[in-house]
């Protein structure tokens, strides 16, 4: 004891790595426990951030310029298809908006204000990504200042992408759903079975990220291409956002519970934009 | 105004952050590279840590990198604030042993990448940040080794000038005539 003592390189080397598993385990404990980061912290996100918006511009005129190309190449085949659909979607409309003033009137009938299908939007721009493929972390140009908080969901291309995981003043960490961290928060989720029965579960992640319901107890009466929707229990993200659609139900490695698999929704590939869902109900 | 030249290389890699992660959100689509890493702010690191191998202060600059990197990119410190000085330390030891030409310093920065590679495999795997298989971990390494490779080619002439002529946190004046 006495020699270690003595030995000044050894000490100090020590020192540093019980400090630095401290400031590690510190860091990761604060990043899971606090709903906001520290004023440190945040000022220095939100400085980076300027400077990712500024770089981001000129790249991101760039790659539109290439998305344009290949979007004016595929115009004609859109076109059929979105010309296809017009009738359908005035159809959907007008029924959309006679069902949501029946619904106005009903809430109003049973004095209800706020429920779980009630929320409003941020939309925000990606403006950077963890550098390596394995975090799934983005980071968004809007934040506290735009009523961005902790949990919130995150939608991009018509489903769910992730959650917020870190808001700063002027921009926001998200989270992507197909993320493989243990302490993430996952969504709860539902689906119709054949039976009219609602299944209800949690996504979460198997393999090589992909998606699974988990926690389902009635898993064989749900078909394939069958959309799954968020419950809103949980307390975090509203009822009725679209997750994705049942790709197969199979079992699990030990053949005891079923395990169905998820097609995703929502953009995770490549999210240029997204939409920030802020719950109406606390 | 010449007071500021001695932080140059340090605004220089705070531009390569912002680039970093704009870069990545466009090439992640890109095939092959969902399973590799964008590198280029460490690769800067490492180019500047080999050509001005005698600057100690560069060390901290790794330092104050890896912590603002870390806190941007991840929200936790410990990825790129242990890996990055220890990996510099190491190169500029072997610099002193290497001749000062391009493809000694790529070949010796790409075993650089595959240090911090693996060390973020396991910091990830060992806080529980993410679930990573040791074969997603090898699936990675060509693509990252290509993809940086390619940012080698690309910078090192920029970083090759910035170390020289703004080395960080040294009066340059007090050389010149």
């Amino acid at each position: 004891m006495k020699k270690f003592l003595q030995n000044k390189k050894l000490l100090s080397v020590c020192i540093v790595v019980i400090a630095l598993f401290t400031v590690i385990g510190g860091s990761v404990s604060l990043r899971n426990k606090r709903n906001t980061p520290l004023v440190i912290q945040s000022l220095g996100n939100d400085i980076v951030a300027v400077g990712a918006r500024v770089v981001d511009f000129p790249i991101g005129i760039i790659s539109g310029g290439f998305n344009n190309v290949n979007e004016l190449l595929n115009t004609q085949n859109e076109n059929n298809y979105l010309k296809s659909r017009v009738s359908e979607l005035e159809q959907t409309k007008a029924r959309n908006s006679s069902l949501e003033a029946e619904n106005k009137q009903l809430k109003s009938a049973l004095k209800l204000k706020k429920t779980l299908t009630d929320f409003d939007q941020v939309n925000a721009s990606v403006i950077s990504r963890s550098p390596d493929s394995w975090t799934d972390i983005l980071v968004i140009n809007k934040g506290t200042t735009s009523g961005i908080r902790k949990n919130m969901a995150v939608m991009s291309g018509g489903g769910i992408i992730g959650r917020i995981v870190e808001a700063d003043a002027a921009s926001a960490k998200v989270e992507l759903i197909t993320t493989t961290d243990k302490s993430a928060n996952r969504f709860a989720v539902e689906a119709q079975a054949t039976n009219g029965k609602k299944v209800h579960g949690i996504i979460t992640v198997i393999g090589d990220k992909t998606l699974a319901f988990t926690q389902a107890v009635d898993s064989k009466k749900l078909k394939q291409g069958t959309r799954i929707y968020t419950s809103g229990m949980g307390g975090n993200s509203p009822k009725g956002l679209l997750v994705g659609t049942v790709a197969a139900t199979t079992h699990d490695s030990f053949g005891l519970s079923d395990l169905i698999k998820v097609n995703p929704a929502g953009e995770l590939n490549d999210p240029t934009t997204v939409t920030v869902i802020k719950r109406a109900v606390d | 105004m010449s007071s500021l030249k001695k932080y140059t290389l340090a605004f220089a890699l705070f531009i390569t952050l912002a680039l970093n992660g704009s870069l990545s959100l466009y090439l992640h689509p890109l095939y092959g590279f969902s399973s590799g890493a964008n590198l280029l702010l460490p690769i800067g690191m490492m180019l500047v840590a080999l050509i001005d191998d005698t600057n100690q202060k560069e060390l901290w600059l790794a330092f104050g990198t890896g912590i603002v990197s870390d806190v941007f990119f991840f929200g936790i410190i410990g990825i790129y604030t242990v890996s990055l000085p220890c990996v510099c330390w190491f190169l500029q030891k072997v610099a002193r042993f290497l001749p000062e030409l391009f493809w000694a310093r790529a070949v010796f920065t790409l075993i650089g990448t595959v240090f911090l590679n693996a060390y973020n495999w396991l910091f990830f795997n060992l806080t529980g940040i993410a679930k990573v298989s040791l074969g997603m971990l090898l699936k990675g390494l060509l693509p990252t080794f290509l993809w940086s490779a390619a940012f080698i080619i690309l910078t090192y002439w920029i970083w090759n000038w910035l170390a020289i002529e703004f080395p960080f946190m040294v009066k340059q004046e007090n050389y010149r005539s």
